[in-house]
């Protein structure tokens, strides 16, 4: 292989992992405060990507605008989601919280294959194949102006956990619940405020991959899937795991396609999950340590 | 308290002795009709409801990944038929036993996870394997030593699938596996029922309420999940095995499909999560539901509704409800109506739901 060939991959590799790290980091703050494994992630990636296409098709919307847009209205749709479907089953075994977002996520996949049909959409605008050369290798300029997207919002994110009163006690009541509503955290309200950041971040991640990949209503399944394989890989505790964890996934699935059919690309990540807990079930960081017996 | 009922009792065997007779003559009423096919095929799905229900309802974890035992089950089936002539029916502990070893495979490394994180394991499980079947034939074609396996003749056949070679009296062939599905499904019922009364059943019961508590009194959790997945996948295997005999048709996307896994969780916790009846009831649901779904069309004005596409959203609807408002499923609604002790005792679940 060709050093520029190596180079471009590492590159694509790079851009990738900036995605991975947004929706996961948004599975990761949801699992932190509240325990909870959101299946229904995926389906919040999709209906945001059908939202931007939306948005871009009918308002003729900049398509890197569209997350202004997006997040908020998912932000909305987390706390509802918080408040309808988590806070009573507060406390019950928590695959009862699994099973009843697998079904809002049925919901929301079944709903969009009424509205939208189960044809497979693409976003393009002026900016799809539109490519800089950065020393001899050809970069889409769509997927570097995703990457910076991300990584601004994810700086921002940061930020806010670090430093507001909010981001603090989001924070702290992932470190300890008890502990948090002992000093007069107003837990309940962190919580929801927690889902729907993390409700958003899956939408940002849903609206940016939307420009990049074609979806259809069974889109977000891989990536959830991704994401958990990142979150087991880098761990929950700061973002720099989940960016190593996205980075290292995305990586192996770049790499992969020198051996593998591109058909085949998904199962690397699955396969990867499955070896990780095989291989080296207690040596991850964070949610492998506290989950295995 | 009293633990005999004799009229109750009586009449719990009546229904019992007469709806099993009734399924027994019905292939005689309705020959070779559209309800014979319904009737084999609800079989089918109570089986893999009850199997389902071993691992997820008893052990309590929660598998997302079972179409793998399904699909594994009917493809060495048609593959083994395919390519040593063996007769299908010789296949059938094949399949269920290949099916376990490879719920053994997958079930050793991610049963060491607990709850959910086996249950998003378990997703993972499923679409690799998916993704594997479907693309075992390309894949191989690039080998060159592996070549000669699929240069004549497909192994999974990816996107075309399989067809397995039709006999020439297909009416009694039918007929025949009318029967034998019938005689698995009370086979599986019996396994699932002697399960619940002995250790191994107690076992999985006090993992499920408290894995920590359970290994302090020398339960090895993991090792009773395991079993309890074997079991389970073998059952499966073989309900894959009769179907592509009856179905002399077996695609790797529709077998391995993440739909036939939704489908192996969403009927017993539609009819009441670990309790012996509720699977067999969630199954008779889903597929009846699903039957008048697919055949009904609406016409209201100038809208025509087709309701094949509210399949799946009446499900993860009935989902949301049933733990929402009744985690015991039909069976717990039932329950809830007044009166009978009856269904007390019959019904009893696992696992107290708190």
């Amino acid at each position: 292989m060709a050093a520029k060939d190596f180079v471009s991959l590492v590159i694509s590799a790079i851009l990738t992992a900036g995605l991975y790290a947004i929706m996961s980091y948004g599975l990761a703050l949801i699992y932190g405060v509240m325990k909870i494994i959101n299946l229904a992630h995926a389906g919040v990636i999709m209906l945001s990507a059908y939202m931007t296409f939306w948005l871009v098709t009918a308002y003729h919307l900049n398509p890197f605008l569209a997350p202004l847009i997006v997040m908020p209205t998912f932000f909305l749709v987390g706390l509802a989601m918080q408040q309808i479907f988590i806070r009573p089953i507060a406390g019950a075994p928590p695959i009862s919280s699994l099973l009843l977002l697998f079904g809002v996520w049925l919901i929301m996949q079944n709903v969009a294959y009424l509205i939208f049909s189960g044809d497979t959409r693409s976003i393009f605008t002026e900016y799809t194949l539109l490519t800089i050369k950065v020393a001899d290798i050809p970069l889409s300029l769509n997927r570097l102006i995703v990457f910076a997207v991300g990584i601004v919002v994810l700086v921002a994110l940061q930020l806010f956990l670090s430093r507001t009163y909010p981001g603090r006690a989001i924070r702290a009541l992932a470190a300890d619940s008890e502990a948090a509503s002992l000093v007069g955290i107003n837990t309940g309200r962190i919580s929801m405020l927690a889902f729907g950041l993390g409700i958003s971040l899956a939408a940002l991640a849903g609206s940016l991959m939307s420009l990049i990949y074609t979806f259809d209503p069974d889109f977000g399944r891989s990536h959830l899937l991704k994401s958990f394989c990142i979150v087991v890989l880098g761990g929950l505790e700061s973002i720099i795991g989940v960016a190593l964890g996205s980075l290292v996934l995305a990586l192996v699935e770049a790499f992969s396609v020198i051996w593998l059919r591109a058909a085949l690309q998904d199962f690397v990540s699955f396969a990867l999950l499955v070896l990780v807990l095989l291989v080296m079930p207690n040596g991850l960081i964070g949610l492998i340590r506290r989950q295995t017996r | 308290m009293k633990r005999f009922y004799p009229p109750r009792t009586l009449l719990a065997w009546l229904v019992a002795i007469g709806s099993l007779g009734m399924l027994v003559i019905l292939p005689i009423l309705f020959k070779g009709s559209y309800w014979q096919t319904l009737a084999f095929i609800t079989f089918l799905f109570v089986s893999l409801s009850i199997s389902w229900n071993i691992t997820g309802g008893y052990a309590g974890q929660v598998s997302f990944g079972h179409s793998t035992f399904l699909g594994l089950g009917a493809f060495a089936t048609a593959i083994i038929t395919l390519r040593t002539g063996l007769p299908a029916p010789f296949t059938i502990p094949i399949a269920g036993f290949l099916a376990m070893v490879y719920g053994f495979l997958w079930g050793y490394p991610t049963l060491r996870l607990r709850g959910p994180y086996f249950s998003i394991a378990t997703i993972g499980v499923g679409e690799a394997t998916r993704l594997f079947m479907t693309n075992l034939d390309d894949s191989l074609r690039n080998i060159p030593r592996l070549k000669e396996l699929v240069k004549y003749r497909p192994l999974t056949g990816g996107a075309s699938g399989l067809t397995l070679p039709i006999p020439p009296d297909i009416q009694s062939y039918a007929l025949k596996f009318y029967y034998v599905a019938l005689l698995f499904m009370l086979g599986v019922l019996a396994v699932s029922w002697w399960i619940r009364r002995s250790r191994f059943g107690l076992a999985l019961f006090a993992i499920n309420m408290d894995p920590d508590a359970a290994e302090t009194l020398g339960v090895s959790t993991a090792r009773y999940n395991v079993l309890a997945l074997m079991v389970s996948a073998f059952l499966v295997g073989v309900v894959g095995s009769l179907y592509a005999q009856y179905f002399f048709f077996i695609d790797p996307r529709e077998m391995f499909s993440f739909q036939n896994s939704i489908a192996m969780v969403l009927m017993p916790i539609i009819g009441g999560i670990g309790t012996l009846w509720g699977p067999v009831l969630g199954a008779v649901v889903f597929k009846v539901v699903e039957d008048r779904l697919l055949t009904t069309h609406l016409e209201w004005g100038p809208l025509s509704i087709n309701f094949v596409q509210f399949n799946l959203l009446l499900y993860g609807l009935l989902l949301v409800l049933i733990i929402l408002f009744e985690p015991g499923g039909v069976l717990g609604l039932l329950r809830r109506m007044k009166g009978s002790r009856l269904l007390k005792r019959a019904f009893t679940p696992a696992r107290q739901k708190g």
